[in-house]
């Protein structure tokens, strides 16, 4: 299972089985400059594999300046 | 996927610029831009002392550090707008920031001043963004003026400009597409306004700030309404996901070859402009906009019976 927490919404979710980083962003509807896909200190890119266990903060980036 | 430059893992994707970067590569990338839009657009001169305004969110703080590293003579200056709770916040990450970066910082506290932005939103019938940003400016100018600061320095970045032009030619504006851009020249007692991280986007400056470390102030303001803006911008993210590069093009190609088209007809219809009578700021109508605000709410909130038994309240 892959815990995914999104800012700036505060929002957990939790995934089964998703491969790659590019999965969770289309899963989440987001493009490859929408959000940054952090794990740990570690940004990550779109071909990244996701382990079972995995926690990932995902935090978009559109302001509304 | 690898950094394109080193071969290293990257953490960095960078389609718009069909590449991908280590995070050394970009530290590098990003210095890179702010400094090219510096020279190309002779933002800052040696010598020169810079303010530059501090929200607490990522692209002022981002601009703020940058700017440190690269060896300008920068001041921060926050203005504190004394809504409850988020200026608190927003204030703190900024001074934070400052004092564990050892930077210099000033802070203008609207309450001090007798304009805290809830009193203008319960007193003034006009949309609190455009008052709120009205104030703000406002004091960056003062501060800039009163305090011999010849560059003024805000976190704009790409995709705000971008979709601001956009909003200006969608109306039209020729008097906004006559002089938008990363530079205003100094004039009739303003200091030169400058816009540094205007070749990065949101994204760019966001990867920056995270990789600095940067705790940044992301608590929305509860007055704000999910703007207009957000709207143009998820346009531009679909143009830009499907035309990589179209962002940075559109911008630039408006300063090549648009701006100089509207700057020559917006030339001749400047009006006179003199100190404030009041404040000093430079302003073409006697007593400056932010002035005859605090006249306003200053009157009805004296004339207010909610507030009579609590004359002290700054
Ligand atoms: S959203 Fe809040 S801080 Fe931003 S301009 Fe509006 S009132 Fe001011
Ligand atoms: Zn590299
Ligand atoms: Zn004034």
């Amino acid at each position: 299972m892959i815990t995914v927490f999104i800012e700036p919404d505060n929002e957990t979710l939790h995934f089964e089985r998703l491969k790659t980083v590019l999965l969770l962003q289309q899963r989440l509807g987001l493009r490859v400059n929408d959000a940054l896909v952090i794990r740990g200190d570690m940004l990550l890119t779109p071909d990244c594999r996701l382990q079972d266990g995995d926690e990932i903060r995902i935090r978009k980036v559109i302001s509304t300046g | 996927m690898k950094c394109r430059k080193c071969k290293a893992p990257a953490e960095i994707d960078l389609p718009s610029h069909n590449t991908a970067c280590c995070r050394a590569c970009f530290a590098e990338y990003f210095t890179g831009q702010v400094d090219k839009a510096i020279r190309h657009h002779g933002l800052i001169n040696p010598g020169e002392r810079v303010l530059v305004a501090l929200s607490g969110g990522k692209d002022s703080l981002s601009l703020m550090l940058e700017l440190s590293r690269q060896g300008y003579d920068v001041t921060g200056l926050h203005v504190d707008l004394g809504i409850p709770v988020s200026s608190a916040a927003a204030r703190a990450k900024v001074e934070n920031f400052c004092t564990a970066r050892g930077l210099k910082l000033k802070v203008v506290e609207l309450i001090k001043e007798g304009l805290p932005i809830p009193d203008v939103k319960q007193y003034i019938h006009r949309p609190i963004c455009s008052a709120c940003g009205k104030i703000k400016r406002h004091w960056f100018n003062r501060v800039a003026l009163t305090d011999g600061f010849q560059v003024l320095a805000t976190g704009h970045n790409l995709d705000d400009e971008v979709a601001r032009l956009f909003a200006n030619t969608l109306r039209w504006d020729a008097g906004y597409l006559s002089d938008q851009g990363p530079c205003l020249a100094a004039e009739s007692g303003f200091a030169r306004k400058i816009k540094p991280l205007y070749r990065l986007t949101e994204f760019e400056t966001a990867c920056y700030a995270f990789l600095n470390g940067i705790e940044i102030h992301t608590a929305p303001c509860p007055y704000s309404s999910g703007a207009t803006f957000t709207g143009h911008k998820k346009l531009w993210s679909d143009l830009e996901y499907t035309s990589p590069g179209t962002k940075i093009a559109f911008y630039d190609g408006f300063l090549k070859r648009g701006r100089p088209a509207f700057a020559q007809v917006d030339k001749d219809q400047g009006r006179a402009v003199a100190p404030c009578t009041t404040c000093a700021s430079p302003t073409s109508t006697g007593v400056c906009g932010v002035c005859r605000l605090k006249i306003a709410v200053t009157e009805r909130r004296a004339a207010d019976p909610d507030r009579q038994t609590d004359p002290d309240r700054q």
